[in-house]
């Protein structure tokens, strides 16, 4: 009959003595770090042709082609929409400043007119004699 | 380890270099392996594959403690893994290999054979006596890094140190430790 067999905490020790640690092997620590280093690399790597890689397929080619083609097409009708109306507003404005001129003018010209009827017309005489003196 | 332990520690894993985390644990992810699998090259391929694991999961881990129960788990996890996917079968008591590491005891003779009757042990019960026994491991402590009730972890490992006294009585009755 064993010791351990007898006492349970032998048992134990014995195997704690068993399945003890025990060191990793020679280099483990640089073949880790290497890999984890290739690894890196790898992920950036597939990082840098993962949205290139759709490009390959002509499908996906051609509708990147075209989807670039309509939006500069539309951009370029929005632009040049966008300068037509700066312009029209811009003789909008022309015309208005103008109209504006020559609505002041003539209204200069009506204000020195009412000034120069003003100053012409003789003032008007007070009445003071009663009807009876007349007769 | 439980969850409230880890929040509570303090350790700022944001400075801790990760070639210093590799050299601190690869002898406890090593172990475990070694003995579970009581294969080397199996042992450090899954003892590397951890590392590295770890690497690509280090910024989520708050702690060095963290770490600790983080390696352990994944270690448990990945060492059950791996001999399912290897279809492994369960080694009997007789086709036990002999172990790589020659047992540094004061009997290298109980400590070879207890490495076997270990490596005998279904999975699970071998994962817990070799945390229990390697890492020193509270049955909590192991319950909470194989997500097992702890009540389950008394038990195999009651039934493990059981069946272990049995094996070394009957193979080993007239040695004494």
């Amino acid at each position: 009959m064993t010791e351990t067999n007898k006492n349970p905490n032998l048992l134990e020790d014995a195997l704690r003595n068993a399945v003890r640690r025990e060191d990793a092997p020679e280099g483990f620590v640089l073949k880790v770090l290497a890999r984890a280093e290739q690894q890196n690399s790898a992920a950036n790597d597939a990082q840098r042709t993962s949205w290139l890689s759709l490009f390959s397929q002509p499908a996906l080619r051609w509708s990147a082609v075209a989807a670039v083609t309509i939006a500069m097409a539309i951009g370029t009708i929005y632009y040049r929409n966008l300068q037509r109306q700066r312009a029209e507003g811009e003789a909008a404005k022309q015309q208005l400043m103008l109209a504006l001129r020559i609505a002041g003018s003539k209204l200069q010209l009506a204000k020195e007119k009412v000034n120069e009827i003003n100053t012409s017309r003789p003032e008007p005489q007070p009445q003071n004699s009663s009807p009876r003196s007349r007769s | 380890m439980p969850a409230r332990s880890l929040a509570d520690s303090t350790l700022d894993i944001a400075g801790v270099d990760f070639a210093d985390l590799v050299r601190r644990y690869q002898s406890m992810v090593f172990s475990i392996a070694q003995h579970f699998l009581t294969e080397t090259a199996a042992a450090e391929e899954l003892a590397q594959d951890v590392f590295l694991q770890l690497h690509a999961t280090l910024p989520t881990l708050k702690s060095e403690e963290h770490v600790k129960f983080w390696l352990r788990k994944v270690t448990a996890h990945r060492c059950i893994d791996f001999q399912r996917r290897r279809k492994l079968p369960q080694v009997s008591l007789d086709e036990a290999p002999e172990p790589m590491t020659p047992a540094q005891s004061s009997d290298p003779l109980v400590a070879r054979r207890l490495q076997q009757f270990v490596a005998s042990l279904p999975e699970k019960p071998r994962l817990i006596v070799i945390l229990r026994y390697q890492e020193d491991m509270l049955p909590e402590d192991i319950a909470a890094v194989l997500a097992m009730p702890v009540a389950t972890v008394k038990s195999h490992l009651q039934r493990s140190l059981a069946l272990l006294r049995d094996k070394v009585t009957r193979t080993m009755g007239q040695v004494t430790i």
